[in-house]
């Protein structure tokens, strides 16, 4: 499917379950997203993760909707909201662990007409994850040396991070440029990203459906 | 064949819309069209800023031109569009870690080609000739980030090369090269000279191995005020000359086996993308001595103490106070260990001088010390009166002899430095040796020095270990 079809439907989706109630539409959904993930061969680890930590806050909203609620709708919210937060994980995963990052930015440039310096700047930026990862070790062994301790929540840390960053930002446009980089100007593209009839049918379709499930027939 | 000239040229850097102290002034060449030029001059002149301006990255990114034009085939470069400025120059950076914007090699080199909006049935066979040409077509689908120094560096060629362009500028390419990329790489480039015509400007201040390679040498001055093409004579003097002062004189003791051990090395193995670095099976730095570290670019000296400092992952054993570096806890590691590095401005921590001498005061093993002799080491490094100047807006020297001086103050046992007197100037360097010398033998220190910089430095060192084929030997010579 489109990258950005595919990433519009999951948005779609999770806005639309956001202002309704429906919490067996919310089980099918989450389920779905499920089939998705395990269809693509995701690490069972990984799924394991995504079954693990919604957990948490899925609980945490169910608990306090379950003290703070009166009368009888209480239970019914609290399912739905626990349910909820289940059915963003996995639609969310659906799309995003199943679509290449390159490929995604790919088709937000050719399909979404993203200007090409935020998809590129925006690719450039995710491949520094690694680095930054380790620029956040090396200054917290700097702070170690000099007998500080640097913890997650240290101004320090983040304004020797910024600093880090903004000088790789300017490192990372002059590569860009050099590799003959230029915003706005026209390129040529290896790979074509295309939308066809069958795109469109798989983003329209699941909505209708997702329609009907929610109006249509009576479920709780 | 393409002809770059700069004519009356001066640039200054800006802050907001000030232009400060000019780098560059009133600087005219031409350089040789179709030729391999070799730019040199002491760090700090102002060689990449003078190639950034005619790659056109400056002053698009930064700073402004006072005075002056750069020209590309008689045509005025700011007059000539961003899309086609690249289709006839690029430039290759020091830094490997700088010059690449996509995850794996293949991609870097199409988003190059589809940047210059070349069709794409011509993009994969462009892409084909250019690895096949650096003979990496192996490294084709993998991601830039686990390459070696070396490997990067060929790959940022290659994209070069894929780009076609008729000027190829770089930047002291080989810093972080081993030996026999470097060769490749020279290799290529005269191949690229000889064949395709290319017009070559190379920077560099090392000019070890360019005697075979180039037609024309240009020296910039200290302060970036005169460009000087030298006669073929003076060219050959110059390359004799440099080979010359690497091999000093001095001769050092090797280390009594008796001496206690400060770090221990065993079955060390390190390593860099797909290449080792070093592979050891026992080696020892000794306790209260300095030990100089030497070996050429790219080998893995710095990947050593990094690896010594707890910063890189290695396998077999370091052991530095009894304990498994690995296995160490950071907080007691850290008192027991620091690393120097090799740029000034990760070692800071606070905004201005008085805050970062403050930190290093209050955490110090040798605070009574320290705070009594702070103000004559202040005066002898020339960094008095500075105290509510920020760190980062120092200039290069001053910011290099404050991060040793906060390090040095910090008292601890064992001290890893990696290139602490590049930037320095003849009397800064004087200062900084004479600084650790004194606190060395004061404080029973043990240092690891990392440098290239090997001129006047004897006094200070007790003992020099070679890095070379993966192997670290103690060695009675500096060359």
């Amino acid at each position: 499917m489109n990258p950005t079809l595919k990433f519009l439907l999951a948005v779609l989706i999770a806005l639309e379950i956001s202002f309704t109630s429906v919490w067996v539409i919310n089980v099918v959904l989450a389920a779905l997203g499920l089939i998705v993930i395990l269809w693509h061969r995701t690490p069972w680890k990984r799924v394991g993760l995504l079954l693990l930590v919604p957990l948490i806050p899925a609980t945490a909203l169910a608990v306090a909707m379950l003290m703070q609620g009166r009368g009888n709708n209480n239970v019914h919210f609290a399912i739905v909201l626990f349910t909820r937060i289940y059915a963003y994980v996995f639609v969310g995963s659906a799309a995003t662990l199943t679509t290449p990052i390159q490929t995604l930015v790919m088709s937000l440039e050719q399909n979404a007409h993203v200007p090409s310096k935020f998809a590129y700047g925006f690719l450039g930026a995710f491949n520094l994850m690694p680095k930054i990862v380790s620029e956040v070790a090396t200054i917290r062994a700097a702070g170690q040396m000099r007998g500080q301790v640097l913890h997650f929540w240290s101004p320090q840390l983040y304004f020797k991070a910024i600093i880090a960053s903004l000088n790789w930002s300017e490192n990372l446009a002059e590569a860009m440029t050099s590799h003959g980089f230029v915003e706005e100007a026209p390129r040529t593209h290896l790979t074509v990203i295309t939308t066809s009839w069958w795109d469109w049918v798989l983003i329209i379709v699941p909505l209708l459906l997702l329609q009907v499930g929610l109006f249509a027939i009576p479920l709780p | 064949m393409a002809t770059v000239s700069v004519d009356h040229l001066s640039f200054s850097y800006t802050i907001g819309d000030e232009p400060l102290k000019p780098t560059l002034t009133d600087l005219s060449i031409s350089f040789v069209s179709g030729g391999f030029t070799l730019l040199t001059g002491p760090s700090g002149s102002g060689k990449s800023t003078l190639l950034k301006l005619i790659a056109g990255l400056y002053p698009a990114f930064s700073g402004k031109v006072t005075a002056g034009h750069i020209t590309l085939n008689d045509q005025l470069l700011s007059e000539i569009s961003p899309t086609k400025r690249s289709q006839l120059v690029a430039m290759m950076f020091q830094n490997p870690n700088q010059q690449f914007a996509m995850d794996t090699v293949e991609n870097e080199l199409v988003f190059a080609l589809e940047n210059q909006q070349l069709p794409p049935v011509d993009i994969m066979p462009r892409i084909d000739r250019a690895l096949a040409f650096l003979e990496i077509t192996d490294l084709r689908d993998r991601v830039i980030s686990t390459l070696s120094g070396g490997e990067k560096q060929k790959v940022a060629l290659a994209v070069i090369v894929a780009m076609d362009t008729d000027t190829i500028l770089l930047d002291e390419p080989f810093a972080s090269v081993d030996p026999d990329a470097r060769q490749l790489l020279l290799g290529k480039l005269a191949r690229l000279q000889r064949e395709d015509h290319k017009t070559i400007i190379l920077a560099d201040h090392d000019l070890e191995d360019y005697g075979n390679y180039i037609d024309q040498m240009v020296v910039i001055n200290t302060a970036g005020t005169a460009l000087t093409p030298l006669s073929a004579q003076e060219k050959d003097q110059r390359l004799a000359s440099f080979s010359r002062s690497k091999t000093d004189e001095v001769r050092f003791a090797l280390p009594d086996k008796k001496t206690p051990p400060a770090i221990q090395l065993t079955d060390l193995k390190l390593t860099a993308g797909t290449r080792t670095l070093l592979n050891q099976p026992s080696f020892v730095f000794y306790r209260d001595h300095v030990t100089l570290l030497t070996g050429p670019n790219g080998v893995g000296k710095s990947t050593l103490l990094t690896a010594i400092a707890k910063l890189h992952d290695y396998s077999g054993s370091i052991i530095v106070d009894q304990t498994e570096v690995r296995k160490s806890r950071k907080r007691i590691f850290y008192q027991e260990l620091g690393l120097v590095f090799q740029d000034a401005e990760e070692q800071f921590l606070n905004v201005t001088v008085e805050e970062e001498l403050a930190l290093s005061t209050k955490n110090s093993r040798n605070a009574d010390y320290f705070s009594a002799k702070l103000p004559d080491f202040l005066k002898q490094l020339r960094l008095d009166g500075l105290n509510d100047h920020v760190v980062y807006a120092l200039s290069g020297g001053q910011k290099k002899k404050l991060q040793i001086l906060e390090m040095l103050m910090m008292g601890t046992p064992i001290l890893l430095f990696d290139e602490p007197f590049t930037g320095l100037d003849f009397t800064s360097l004087q200062q900084v040796l004479s600084l650790m010398q004194h606190v060395a033998h004061d404080c029973h220190q043990t240092y690891v020095i990392v440098s290239h910089q090997l001129y006047g430095i004897a006094d200070l060192i007790d003992y020099h270990v070679k890095l070379k084929n993966q192997q670290l030997t103690y060695s009675e010579v500096l060359a």
